[in-house]
């Protein structure tokens, strides 16, 4: 149960609450430059997610088996030279940037490749935006946030291959959503009226930066879905320990209200 | 062994067995997908500029390249290219071109500033395309109006404002018809140039002669003189104008007689000066 809610709470915050347009900001290059009409977002969106998803996958498992201080690969190989608590000890993560380069790549070259055999009207409207996905920094962004979530101290708490692809598939959701609307948007925008000095570039980043302010409105739905989701167990106990002695139960509530927040 | 050597090697090891796997995965995917692509598409692509102008009809040389092989377009659209580029495609496409003289844009006006009448100073967009819809920005409601909608247009800076009238650098032109297309008037015209100068009409008035007088210093009357001097002269409209298709670089000694006669001299020289020509071979 806890897994399931934990997976739907990376989901959610992934797609809108930091969503990886709006919120961090990366991505924002074909964010701007695919967002002319909804069909070619949309397919861009789509493009984004599949790549993403392939480059976390191959960064998530070359991560944990070896990168990461104590992987098993590297460990194992080292362990054939090198007394076991040095070989455990040996960091690959220095790699972690030219790994991921060179997955993300690959994967937007076989995309690529696909595309243009299966869906040739999505190739041609694409054009030079299909080979820049592999210079997008929204990806790289979704490969070095699963990093950071697998190498961490305790082992218990890394990361698994289902929360890898959790966060990469809703990063790309949440891409998608981001563009989409912003095409809706400059679809709309084409038949107004704009102030002269503000066409063009400006009108669309002018709008890029209200959208982000109206993503703001989703921070903390992810601390206010945690506390519903989790039920708050100690509480439960705490009451039915102490129901007796309010002022305690007073102290108790006054702690979790400030730790909470 | 050290550390560090052991850290190293595993490093290396690393990127070596995820270039080979990638490149295997990749060498599949190229095979799996290969995607027929008719050469023919390629090496007209290569025949042509490459200018992107617009001047075949197609969005750029490679839509047009793609029409050509697909869908039979003609070969000798390409203005820029010229007979050299279509031959070429010619060749590729296995068609017959004939010989065709370049084209060459030639702005129907001869009215420079000090010759047009009732020219009001206009506060309005700088473009030729919104003076044309204001009443009153100049007398003469055919001519050129000198705000550069052809200049804005042309990709090979051949066209130009001088004093108040476009003026075509044949030097630099090519052909493809960018300007003729942006002229809300309608005053460019593209003629086949059989050789580096032929005669030309410039003027666009259509109104009789009265009328125009009272616009302009230079416009033609439609007073016929011309069309009586030779047979390649038509007036509709109050308007002479030269039928290119009859027309003989050779033989244009009627022309001449008839530009001799024209009283307002109408009827001029365009294109490159045979005098630089001279030169530059």
């Amino acid at each position: 149960m806890n897994y399931i809610i934990d997976i739907f709470l990376i989901a959610i915050s992934a797609a809108l609450i930091n969503n990886f347009v709006l919120y961090y900001f990366v991505g924002i290059c074909p964010f701007i430059g695919v967002s002319r009409n909804v069909d070619m977002a949309f397919g861009m969106g789509c493009a984004v997610t599949f790549v993403i998803t392939i480059a976390a996958l191959i960064s998530w498992t070359i991560t944990t088996f070896v990168l990461i201080p104590g992987a098993p690969v590297t460990s194992f190989l080292a362990g054939l030279v090198l007394p076991a608590e040095q070989a455990s000890g040996i960091d690959l993560t220095i790699l972690s940037y030219i790994v991921y380069i060179f997955a993300i790549s690959s994967s937007v070259q076989f995309v690529e490749m696909y595309v243009r055999k299966f869906f040739p009207p999505l190739y041609k409207s694409f054009g030079v935006f299909l080979p820049l996905i592999t210079t997008n920094c929204a990806i790289l962004f979704a490969c070095l946030t699963i990093m950071s979530n697998v190498a961490v101290d305790n082992p218990e708490e890394a990361w698994d291959l289902g929360r890898a692809l959790i966060l990469a598939i809703f990063g790309g959701v949440g891409f998608t959503i981001a563009i989409v609307i912003m095409a809706g948007i400059r679809e709309e925008l084409d038949l107004c009226d704009i102030p002269k000095p503000l066409q063009g570039a400006a009108i669309t980043l002018i709008t890029a930066g209200i959208l982000a302010m109206a993503f703001m409105g989703f921070t903390g739905v992810d601390t206010g879905l945690k506390n519903a989701l989790n039920p708050p167990d100690e509480q439960q106990i705490v009451q039915q320990t102490n129901s007796d002695d309010s002022i305690k139960l007073a102290e108790q509530g006054k702690n979790r209200t400030a730790g909470g927040f | 062994m050290s550390l560090t050597l052991v850290t190293i090697a595993l490093a290396a090891g690393t990127l070596l067995v995820m270039a080979l796997v990638l490149t295997y995965i990749l060498g599949w995917a190229n095979v799996a997908f290969h995607v027929e692509v008719d050469p023919r598409i390629e090496a007209v692509l290569d025949a042509l500029p490459g200018a992107n102008c617009g001047g075949c009809g197609m969005v750029g040389c490679g839509e047009y390249a793609e029409a050509v092989v697909n869908d039979g377009a003609p070969v000798d659209l390409c203005a820029p290219g010229g007979a050299s580029c279509a031959a070429a495609i010619g060749n590729i496409m296995g068609v017959e071109v004939e010989e065709t003289a370049p084209i060459r844009p030639i702005v129907h006006c001869g009215a420079y500033l000090e010759d047009r009448l009732g020219r009001n100073e206009y506060l309005g967009e700088k473009t030729c395309a919104a003076a044309t819809n204001v009443a009153g920005v100049q007398g003469c409601v055919y001519g050129c109006l000198g705000f550069g909608d052809c200049v804005a247009a042309c990709p090979y800076d051949a066209i130009h404002i001088r004093d108040g009238l476009s003026d075509v650098d044949y030097y630099k032109c090519v052909g493809c018809g960018a300007c003729a297309r942006a002229c809300p008037r309608n005053i460019i015209s593209i003629e086949p140039f059989k050789v580096d100068k032929i005669l030309a009409v410039l003027c666009s008035n259509k109104d009789d002669g009265k009328a125009v007088r009272s616009v302009c210093k230079a416009g033609c009357l439609g007073c016929k003189l011309c069309a009586k001097q030779c047979d390649l002269f038509s007036v509709d409209n109050n308007l002479s104008c030269l039928i290119y298709d009859d027309y003989d670089p050779d033989n244009v000694e009627d022309i001449l007689k008839a530009k001799e006669k024209c009283k307002r001299n109408r009827i001029e020289f365009v294109g490159k000066e045979e005098d630089d020509q001279n030169n530059n071979d």
